[in-house]
């Protein structure tokens, strides 16, 4: 039964040591990962106690461990150091890609996605090299809600706007730690958004014509963005009526929703005719690509698609226990903004968000299965921050990550705890890991899309990449376990991207005789030192790639496939960094971040 | 015990890994009568191939009436979207095929523009020359709606109509109660026909899709043409052979103590063992003279045609292929988008039929069109709206082709197929359409009720399209 002594009580005084790194065959050391050592009595949010804790945590908060943000985080604490990053000076795509128009260099999508990389991988700015990025968190959450607020260069609209669609990012990393309404608002006043999902320029009926309002807009934000198909209960799972789940709304509210979001246009678009509707101009330069649409009301409907017993029109929102507008109706009358207000208010209020938006952040940061105890509470959160506010996403992060399931799961679930890693986040982490850096300062690693099925802002539709209730068929689909990342890793697809992470270990290292100046390179001679000592080695990736979770086992494995290796040059040991950097990078226990 | 039950035991117990003798036994009944109808073609060779349009395509604007009522309805229906007639090239019925059911005349989409004096020409002279059939308004659907059924309380409708994702899924499903495809479903009845069990008969070029879900043949994953199946490179080649020793051992069975890891080490081993079979026939394959074009979609279909030219150093004799096209969610700028969809899919369906005949296999290849859904008949200004039922396109060797089947609907808006706004009630659901293609197939009679259950709820379970 050695998977139930690692087993954390918590709430008791159980003291267990774990992790016997007893010389014994290599078939007899455990499968099972290494643990450390836990009294139970530690609060949640105070250590980090060890090395392999605070890299655990990073994991979850950062792009990955690198040696730097292990210690700075032990020096300061789990507080401190979450303090430290809600207040930590933002990442700004704009701001890059106005340094890149000065060089000057044209602006495409490209640039975007080297600006991403710099928030990715942190560090110095080549535009300000005294400006050193380390908004992790920040970065992190915003990566997370790119993949639930999902907008993609791959439509042909967003992709000739590469500054409306870096701006877009850049406020989804505004509101990381703000206000879910706020960002909701956000979000769908953007222009990126607009053409996107086709709110921009949606008009008004005009039934002679048999012209309704656009659909789009109106079916994804609720169907993906706040409340999803079914009511949920508290904890995420579905509420269920003679067995059945219970859809949170119909094709009546849809086009209720779709009336609500109809006259937006341009900034300063003429209040005027038809021409000026289908006219206006997205401002000098373009830059109204960065301002929030404005209501052109003449085109906005004030009276709704359906009629009630009075005669009175009216716009069917949602309805729920409790709701703010009697019946879920939102009567004719207002403008397009107390309209649009009283809309993202009733989606607001519904009780879905909170579950939703619960399970979708802890699944992109923590778990592909939370238990619904974690669900619950991250959602008592979102409905309350402790101080009467709802939708504090700060707050609801902080629950997260300080909750007990992300930081003891690993003992308490220790068979299904974690999720996969993304694989664009897992050359991320090898990047930040391995202090990878180019001669230039860039990073023009332009379509990672091509070998990891991801990049951001890049999916192929607005269901992300993968989808959050996608299982794999075989044990996990029987076990009625979810693996959403596991959706791109097909045989085709792991192959790419276990070959492109060959191509940066084995190529891409600094002193490589081919290297361009703008090559991305990974400092693998920085330990070439320790690759004398394979096992020294091997516990030094153990705790940045793997934070100090690698079984016994493989670790006994590499260190004797480390040692068949030659030591005798720099370059032989070289070549021993690499060695573990490939095999580990691509190993199902490095896989999965747990 | 019923049948269905017993199936469905027996691919749980194919799940668990119990060796399942009543299965095997089974499955040499279905072979045996899968044996029995006449092969076709290539000895008993046969693929189907589905080309899913993603976002749901507008086969209102796809399949267009030219004449007489039904062309007056669709004027005034489609607001801002209507083609003219002189964007539609003429859709004629073969000698003794069966027209459009309200007897109107149909034309598909040119998509004919200044840079592309081609556009779809090539499919229609497929309808045309009796290849490509019209299989019209087909959609999800539990059993037969009429618009008083859809209005009611009640009817058993499937989950989620007018949502992509759930559509999609449904399409590929036909069932709301299970996780499978039915293509998925095919596969579990009939792989152990093929002479090589061990690579799976379902492969997909487009994607992870559910369409090919099964319990027990799991899909393979490929890449478009060129490369096909890749290898792991950097542990490929005889001199790094310890070191593909140290990463193998990494991913064997076993090795992983948990699911997730499990997950991850079952791809990786999938594309390890797959890429060593699929690979070596590949690059025994003589090359395709037939040429595709560049787009993505004809890149997949591409690697199709060269998977099925190699069949036989494969162990392949049934293959079911997946391919994907994406962009049909037309909101916006319908009338720029469309036509260039159509003519990509014109061209890669046209040189996927020219290479089935080169390879001489063209009897034994059935390829066919699915979607999310179909589109609203009313405009939202520049576009259209998420639909049901659609028009669809099957072609093949074996196909009675030059043929409208199917009920085409009546598009007057808030007419007695439009559900309400704009959306076609289906009169044809996929459950007939699979079970068409399944029974081609070779799916035994008996088995078509595993494949998709609720066909049974429909006046025929074959629509007539295949010999």
């Amino acid at each position: 039964m050695r998977r139930y002594r690692r087993l954390v009580c918590r709430f008791g005084a159980l003291a267990l040591v774990i992790g016997s790194h007893a010389v014994l065959a290599q078939n007899s050391l455990s499968r099972w990962p290494d643990t450390m050592f836990h009294d139970g009595l530690e609060a949640l949010d105070t250590g980090p106690r060890s090395d392999a804790d605070a890299a655990r945590f990073l994991a979850q908060t950062t792009f990955g461990a690198t040696a730097a943000d292990i210690q700075h985080l032990r020096d300061i604490g789990y507080r401190a150091w979450f303090d430290e990053q809600l207040a930590e000076p933002m990442t700004r795509e704009v701001d890059y890609l106005n340094w890149v128009a000065s060089i000057p260099e044209p602006v495409y999508q490209n640039a975007r996605v080297e600006a991403w990389w710099l928030g990715a991988l942190g560090g110095p700015d080549p535009a300000i090299p005294t400006r050193i990025h380390r908004d992790q968190l920040r970065q992190r959450v915003a990566f997370a809600l790119s993949e639930i607020f999902v907008i993609s260069k791959v439509n042909g609209a967003v992709s000739g706007q590469t500054r409306s669609a870096a701006h877009y990012y850049d406020r989804l990393a505004t509101h990381a730690f703000g206000n879910f309404r706020t960002l909701l608002e956000d979000v769908t006043l953007h222009p990126a958004m607009g053409h996107y999902l086709s709110m921009f320029k949606n008009r008004k009926p005009d039934l002679a014509a048999n012209i309704r309002p656009d659909e789009n807009y109106a079916r994804e934000i609720l169907q993906l963005f706040s409340i999803g198909l079914v009511e949920l209960n508290a904890d995420g799972t579905p509420r269920l009526l003679a067995g059945q789940p219970i859809p949170t709304y119909n094709q009546t509210t849809v086009r209720g929703f779709a009336h609500v979001f109809t006259g937006w246009n341009w900034k300063n678009c003429y209040q005027g005719n038809d021409w000026d509707w289908q006219y206006c101009e997205p401002g000098p330069n373009g830059s109204y690509w960065l301002e929030p649409l404005e209501p052109v009301e003449s085109l906005h409907d004030t009276q709704g698609p359906e009629v009630d017993g009075n005669g009175q029109r009216y716009k069917q929102l949602l309805n729920y226990p409790g709701v703010t507008l009697a019946g879920g109706r939102l009567p004719a009358g207002g403008n397009a903004r107390s309209n649009l207000a009283a809309a993202l208010d009733n989606i607001f209020r519904h009780p879905n968000v909170g579950p939703f938006m619960a399970r979708a952040l802890i699944q992109r940061l923590v778990t592909s299965n939370p238990s619904p105890a974690y669900v619950a509470r991250v959602s008592a959160v979102f409905d309350n921050n402790g101080s009467g506010v709802r939708g504090d996403l700060a707050a609801v992060v902080r629950a997260i990550v300080f909750d007990v399931e992300a930081r003891m799961g690993p003992y308490s679930h220790a068979e299904t705890f974690g999720k996969v890693r993304e694989p664009l986040l897992r050359l991320a982490h090898l990047r930040r890991a391995m202090a990878a850096r180019a001669q230039i300062g860039r990073f023009q690693d332009w379509n990672p899309e091509f070998d990891y099925g991801q990049a951001p802002l890049a999916s192929p539709s607005v269901f992300n990449f993968f989808k959050p209730d996608y299982s794999p068929p075989g044990e996990l689909s029987t076990r009625g376990l979810l693996a959403p990342e596991l959706q791109i890793h097909t045989e085709s697809q792991i192959t790419a991207q276990t070959n492109a992470l060959g191509s940066q270990i084995f190529w891409g290292y600094l002193g490589q005789t081919y290297a361009e100046p703008n090559s991305i390179l990974i400092d693998s001679m920085r330990d070439a030192t320790l690759a004398a000592n394979p096992a020294a080695l091997v516990d030094r990736y153990n705790l940045l790639l793997l934070s100090g979770q690698m079984s016994p086992w493989m670790r006994a494995h590499l260190i004797a496939y480390l040692e068949s290796i030659t030591s005798d040059t720099p370059n032989h040991l070289r070549q021993r960094v690499h060695e573990a950097l490939y095999l580990i990078v691509n190993s199902p226990e490095y896989a999965v971040q747990k | 015990m019923q049948r269905r039950d017993f199936l469905h035991r027996s691919l749980k117990a194919a799940l668990g890994g119990v060796a399942a003798t009543s299965m095997l036994g089974n499955l040499r009944l279905v072979e045996a009568a899968t044996r029995a109808g006449t092969p076709r073609g290539d000895g008993n060779y046969r693929a189907l191939v589905c080309v899913f349009l993603y976002g749901g395509n507008d086969s209102v604007n796809t399949v267009v009436p030219r004449d007489s009522i039904a062309r007056s309805a669709y004027a005034a229906s489609r607001g801002t979207l209507v083609l003219p007639t002189s964007a539609l090239l003429p859709l004629t019925p073969v000698a003794g095929g069966t027209p459009a059911s309200d007897g109107c005349a149909y034309g598909l989409q040119s998509a004919i523009t200044p840079s592309d004096p081609v556009g779809t020409t090539p499919l229609r002279d497929l309808f045309d020359s009796g290849r490509m059939a019209i299989v019209t308004n087909v959609g999800t659907l539990i059993r037969p709606t009429t618009k008083l059924q859809y209005q009611s309380p009640g009817h058993p409708l499937p989950p989620q109509l007018f949502s992509h994702d759930d559509q999609a899924v449904y399409w590929q499903t036909s069932r709301p109660d299970d996780s499978l495809g039915w293509g998925g479903r095919i596969a579990d009845l009939l792989h152990d026909t093929n002479t090589n069990t061990k690579l799976p008969m379902t492969m997909t070029v487009g994607g992870e899709n559910l369409l090919q879900r099964g319990a027990i043949v799991s899909q393979y994953a490929l890449n478009p043409d060129p490369q096909g199946a890749m290898a792991i490179r950097d542990v490929e080649n005889a001199w790094n052979a310890n070191r593909r020793a140290a990463f193998l051992a990494l991913m064997s069975s076993g090795a992983q103590t948990h699911a997730l890891e499990r997950g991850y080490a079952r791809s990786m081993n999938r594309a390890v063992d797959h890429y060593a079979m699929v690979a070596d026939a590949l690059s025994g394959g003589a090359p395709l003279a037939t040429p595709f074009p560049a787009s993505r979609l004809g890149a997949q279909l591409k690697m199709v045609a060269r998977l099925i030219a190699v069949r036989q150093a494969l162990g392949m004799q049934r293959q079911i292929f997946f391919v994907s096209a994406g962009g049909y969610d037309t909101h916006d700028t319908q009338l720029v988008d469309h036509p260039l969809l159509l003519a990509d899919l014109a061209r890669s369906l046209a040189a996927f039929y020219a290479a089935t005949q080169e390879l001489a296999v063209s009897e034994s290849v059935t390829t066919f069109t699915a979607s999310d859904f179909g589109r609203t008949l009313s405009s939202n200004g520049d576009g259209s709206d998420h639909g049901w039922g659609g028009h669809h396109f099957v072609l093949g060797g074996s196909v009675r082709g030059g043929s409208f089947y199917g009920r085409m609907p009546d598009l007057t808006g808030g007419g007695p197929d439009d559900a309400g706004w704009g959306q076609i009630i289906p009169s044809t659901s996929v459950d007939q359409y699979a079970a068409t293609l399944a029974r081609w197939f070779g799916v035994p009679a008996s088995g078509i009720l595993d494949i998709v259950p609720n066909v049974a709820n429909f006046p025929t379970p074959d629509l007539g399209f295949l010999a």
